[in-house]
């Protein structure tokens, strides 16, 4: 007997029946039991490591703790929408950096994350690690997150290179001194064809990550301790007017090496010397350079004025506990015993060359290891002595809006400089940072909840109050 | 003055030879020059297609290498299955090992009862609004054409919440249900149902048929044609959505393809030659389908449009 | 008796034939479409607070600069999908529309195929395909013009747009064209041959009898292609890697509403955008349907 509805729909019919057979069956080889903890990480390697770590704790508290990974974006997506509707969240996840600025979009309570200032504070946490890391995750002087990481910044660059032209490093202590060498010994067009085919700096045409690095060394930052807008001053304009000079132009000391292949081919090829490298970067290199294995070395980034900060940040991850868990002991617990694991310290420096903002993890022989890669370096040691000079990054609601806005003057100052040159520059880049300022203020001004004094009468449930 | 240059210019200048061997038919020439401007489009086409069959066999490291593939002697080296291997390893999971298949499995499942869940309530409708006068057929017409001008997103946030307070979320309801009677598919099955003669539907209810039964086993099987198009759309969309899944499904052993593939090439992860080798075979499931349907949804499809 | 009761019957069945698509449009429509509505009119920060902040979101989004660039990309977008991918679809239609029917499958398989993988895909793949000097599409530009090796399409503000328009070419060519095709087929081939005898040149054929011809098809078209030019979202959304491009250059209207309500978490702006761009819609797409018939009332 013919189906009679056509081929297609009794096909279709066919599988939805049989995938759903094959489903049931595998959901029912995969059924665990309802666990006590849920945690969300975003880095495949953080989860890797946590999945072996947390059989331990299970056996000693005697709980089931279900670990997730989710893509970054998704996570904060999915979180910001739980929020928003009041669902269900994981007890804990882990958070990059800067999206926790994203969910201090109101007061305080709102906040969705549990207050952790108290517990770090009793357990002496903000003394023993490094304090500026806390800066990402607070909001109004209050701690949202536990850091994980400190990611200094430092130069990594083609020793090989580097040495046959005769540089000595050393003697490179300021930005000045840089791009002064910059242009005497190592932009030139090595193979005569008329096109430039070596560059000092890696640095994206767009300010991508590299120009808050930039920014954050030299002491400007978006916001201040109390989440005021600061992305207006005079070391902004200074640092986007320095980050035009050396990326736009024909005396500029930097090539856009993009990221992935086209950037490790440009590495490889000599294209570019320098690069912006924190600790975690230092393990991409290793993995997707390979070939660069003893050509490589690091050294910390050149000051802004003699004896000044040689170091930055990029990126970070903290873990958080959510307001909805039901396990919050628990969930600290876990927290502590997954980031203050001295066992783990080593394992994970190995792994991700990570350091851990627990100062006193630095001692161990781990960090000490001379790393072939870097040309025998200890790198461990070279990180750890930038640690504690990083600088705050206090995240606020538009941290987003803030960096997206900055850059984009710094997109249209480099079109005008390649235009009309230095003439009129200055006054360019600040009229228009000074308008986007005005915007994000208008954006800030918006926000009835961050609104001192009203945020009372708009909450729903104290209105009911009152009300009755 | 390279390759491509001199090869077009040879199809060139056969256009010109065409032209003046033969002056008084120049027909031969301009069907020349017809076939010769499709086979160029439909090579651009295919081009990225061809990259994307290459790339996902290409070791990683050479992705970016060649444009399409190694030269012969680098064959052995750089030509292997490691994207697939990477792609069919066992993802460690707190709900277990969860295996690619098993996404296969999901998305398979999940695009074949949308399709026919979607299938059975649009003809239904679309029956309905054919061969039925009623009380509120107009206002109702419009209501559908209206709303079909309001983009999904509007809706996001809301059914979002909707979802989760009724307890939907992290189950594949929340993906089959609210677009379970479509309004696109209700117009395209009215539009072919329109054309039987009304003497059939009377002929059966004299014969005593109940009205389900009318629609189910006299007016369905003559609208084959566009029941196949209407797979292919249904399967096409279910099977390549992406924010559904991404925003309602949280269990990793649940998720779908476009979804599982999307997290080669995160922030994090630049796993461009697995992401490439998944794709490539999330292709094969709605090629299949298409070749067979081919017929059925130009016509089904071409029919809404020219007669309405 | 009888008769009287089954005509009630009869009467009912439609509704219950119906009664599917009026529980879901009520559940998933009707609903959601309220609260979107009321959603327009307030700020909320997650479920406990909600302000009635009037038609502040509204006038915030239609004074805002990143909304007028993307409704300026939208609309730049759109006007290249209506003026360069439909002629593009309508010439492939034509030249295949004589062909032997086996030809004639082949490349309509062919030129349709993109539309088979998901925007979400395509956006990846064409991402690396735009990579400078490696891509394949810079080599391409490269050894057919000479130019183009090294451009950063995808962080270059000015080429954002063009890099979107191209990746949509290519996947949405062949799915116009099938309309188009069989919209063809009513041309009435004596008028053609008629035409031609007269000493019509084959512009004239086409202005004078084909283009009348299939002008519900490219109404139809042009309407659909525009309503989907304006929900743009996915397939940037993935050629940018879940961003919007340098400077915004590859913000679109449903993208501003996205990163509004998802990424800035404010679904009352969220809402009004969604509100917004369904009037834009409505407006555009009745005026493009009014127009074709004034210009048929016209001849």
């Amino acid at each position: 007997m013919e189906f009679p509805y056509g081929k297609a729909p009794f096909w279709i019919l066919v599988m939805a029946i049989i995938t759903g057979l094959a489903m049931m069956l595998s959901r029912t080889f995969t059924n665990a039991g309802r666990p006590d903890l849920v945690f969300v990480v975003f880095a495949p390697r953080h989860y890797e490591a946590y999945l072996k770590l947390i059989p331990e704790f299970e056996r000693k508290h005697n709980v089931k703790v279900q670990l997730q990974q989710v893509h970054q974006r998704p996570l904060q997506t999915r979180l910001q929408s739980a929020l928003l509707a009041d669902t269900d969240v994981p007890d804990m996840v882990e958070i990059m950096n800067p999206f926790m600025g994203a969910f201090m979009k109101g007061p305080l309570d709102d906040v969705g994350f549990v207050d952790l200032t108290d517990r770090v504070k009793a357990e002496k946490l903000d003394e023993k690690m490094v304090e500026s890391r806390f800066s990402i995750w607070s909001s109004r002087g209050r701690i949202f997150a536990l850091p994980h990481d400190v990611h200094p910044v430092a130069l990594a660059y083609r020793r090989d290179i580097v040495e046959h032209l005769g540089i000595d490093v050393n003697k490179i202590e300021t930005w000045d001194d840089f791009v002064r060498i910059a242009h005497e010994k190592i932009v030139k067009d090595v193979d005569g064809d008329g096109i430039i085919d070596r560059y000092a700096l890696d640095l994206s045409i767009s300010g991508t990550s590299f120009f808050p690095i930039i920014l954050l060394q030299r002491g400007g930052r978006y916001f201040d301790s109390q989440g005021n807008l600061t992305m207006d001053t005079d070391i902004t304009i200074d640092t986007i007017l320095w980050y035009i000079r050396q990326s736009r132009g024909k005396t500029r000391i930097s090539f856009p090496a993009g990221e992935g292949q086209p950037f490790y081919k440009a590495l490889s090829d000599g294209i570019i010397l320098f690069n912006f490298v924190p600790d975690w970067r230092s393990k991409v290199f290793e993995i997707d350079a390979e070939d660069l294995k003893g050509k490589m070395a690091l050294m910390p980034l050149p000051a802004w004025e003699k004896g000044g900060r040689r170091t930055s940040t990029w990126g970070g991850t903290g873990l958080a506990i959510t307001e909805k868990s039901k396990n919050k002991e628990l969930a600290w617990e876990l927290a502590k015993f997954l980031y203050l694991n001295k066992k783990d310290f080593s394992d994970r420096f190995a792994m991700l060359n990570v350091i851990p903002p627990l100062k006193e993890a630095w001692d161990l022989p781990a960090f000490q290891v001379e790393d072939e890669y870097y040309s025998g370096q200890k790198i461990g040691q070279i990180y750890a002595e930038l640690a504690p000079e990083t600088p705050p990054d206090y995240v606020g609601a538009y941290y987003e809006m803030v960096d997206g806005k900055t850059r984009e003057v710094l997109i249209d100052g480099g079109v005008y400089y390649e235009k009309y040159g230095d003439k009129g520059l200055r006054e360019f880049v600040t009229e228009k940072l000074k308008q986007k300022a005005a915007y994000v203020r208008r954006v800030m001004n918006r926000n009835v909840f961050l609104r001192e004094g009203e945020v009372e009468i708009t909450d729903a449930n104290s209105s009911k109050e009152n009300a009755g | 003055m390279n390759g491509i240059h001199i090869f077009l210019l040879c199809l060139a200048a056969l256009f010109v030879l065409l032209y003046a061997l033969q002056p008084k038919r120049p027909k031969i020439a301009f069907t020349y020059l017809r076939y010769i401007v499709l086979a160029l489009i439909a090579a651009m086409v295919m081009a990225p297609f061809f990259w994307l069959l290459c790339s996902a066999f290409k070791d990683s490291s050479v992705l970016m290498k060649y444009t399409f593939l190694p030269p012969i002697m680098n064959w052995a080296k750089e030509i292997n299955l490691s994207n697939f291997r990477e792609l069919f390893k066992s993802q460690p999971s707190m709900e277990g090992n969860v295996y690619f298949w098993q996404y296969i499995i999901n998305s398979l499942f999940l695009a074949s009862i949308t399709t026919i869940v979607q299938m059975f309530f649009s003809s239904m409708g679309g029956y309905a609004l054919a061969k039925y006068d009623f009380k509120g057929k107009k206002i109702i017409m419009f209501f559908m054409l209206a709303s079909m001008m309001i983009p999904g997103v509007v809706l996001l946030a809301p059914v979002y919440k909707l979802i989760v307070n009724i307890g939907l979320m992290d189950t594949y309801w929340a993906l089959v249900l609210p677009g379970a009677c479509s309004v696109f598919g209700m117009f395209l099955f009215r539009q072919a149902i329109v054309g039987i003669p009304k003497d059939l539907i009377e002929a059966g209810r004299i014969d005593g048929c109940s009205e389900f039964s009318i629609y189910m086993n006299l007016i369905m099987p003559l609208v084959r044609p566009m029941t196949g198009a209407f797979c292919l759309v249904t399967f096409l969309g279910s099977w390549n959505n992406f924010l559904g899944p991404q925003v309602y499904i949280n269990a990793q052993s649940k998720l779908t393809l476009p979804v599982v593939l999307n997290q080669y090439v995160g922030v994090y992860a630049n796993q461009y030659g697995v992401f490439l080798a998944g794709t490539l075979l999330a292709i094969i499931p709605p090629a299949i389908l298409f070749f067979c349907l081919q017929k059925e949804f130009i016509s089904g499809l071409s029919s809404g449009a020219v007669k309405g | 008796m009888k008769d009287l009761k089954y005509r009630a019957y009869v009467k009912r069945t439609p509704y219950l034939f119906l009664a599917p698509y009026f529980c879901l449009v009520c559940i998933f429509f009707i609903y959601p479409l309220i609260s979107a509505f009321l959603l327009s009119f307030q700020q909320t920060n997650g479920p406990k607070s909600k302000a009635f902040v009037g038609l502040s979101n509204y006038s915030f989004v239609l004074t805002d600069p990143d909304f007028h660039k993307a409704v300026k990309n939208t609309a730049i977008y759109a006007v290249f999908s209506i003026f360069l991918q439909l002629p593009i679809s309508l010439g492939l239609a034509m030249l295949l529309n004589t062909a032997k029917d086996k030809t004639k499958g082949f490349f309509r398989l062919i030129i349709f195929s993109p539309n088979l993988v998901g925007q979400i895909f395509v956006g990846v793949i064409f991402s690396v395909l735009f990579v400078p000097r490696y891509g394949l599409f810079n080599r391409f530009m490269q050894s057919l013009i000479y130019w183009g090796l090294e451009n950063r399409w995808l962080e270059n503000p000015t080429l954002v747009l063009p890099a979107v328009i191209i990746t949509a070419l290519w996947m949405y060519v062949g799915f116009n064209m099938i309309y188009f095709l069989a919209g063809l087929q009513s041309v009435d081939k004596s008028l053609v041959e008629a035409a031609r005898i007269d000493g019509a040149n084959p512009w004239q054929v086409f202005w004078n009898v084909t283009l009348p011809a299939i002008k519900p098809v490219a109404t139809f078209v042009v309407v659909m292609s525009t309503i989907g030019s304006f929900q743009l979202f996915e397939l940037p959304f993935s050629l940018l890697k879940g961003e919007f491009g340098p400077s915004s250059s590859g913000l679109f209207i449903v993208s501003y509403l996205y990163q509004m309500a998802f990424r800035a978490g404010d679904l009352g702006t969220g809402a009004a955008v969604g509100w917004i761009l369904t009037l834009m819609i409505m407006i555009i797409s009745l005026t493009q349907i009014k127009m074709s018939g004034t210009l048929e009332e016209g001849k």
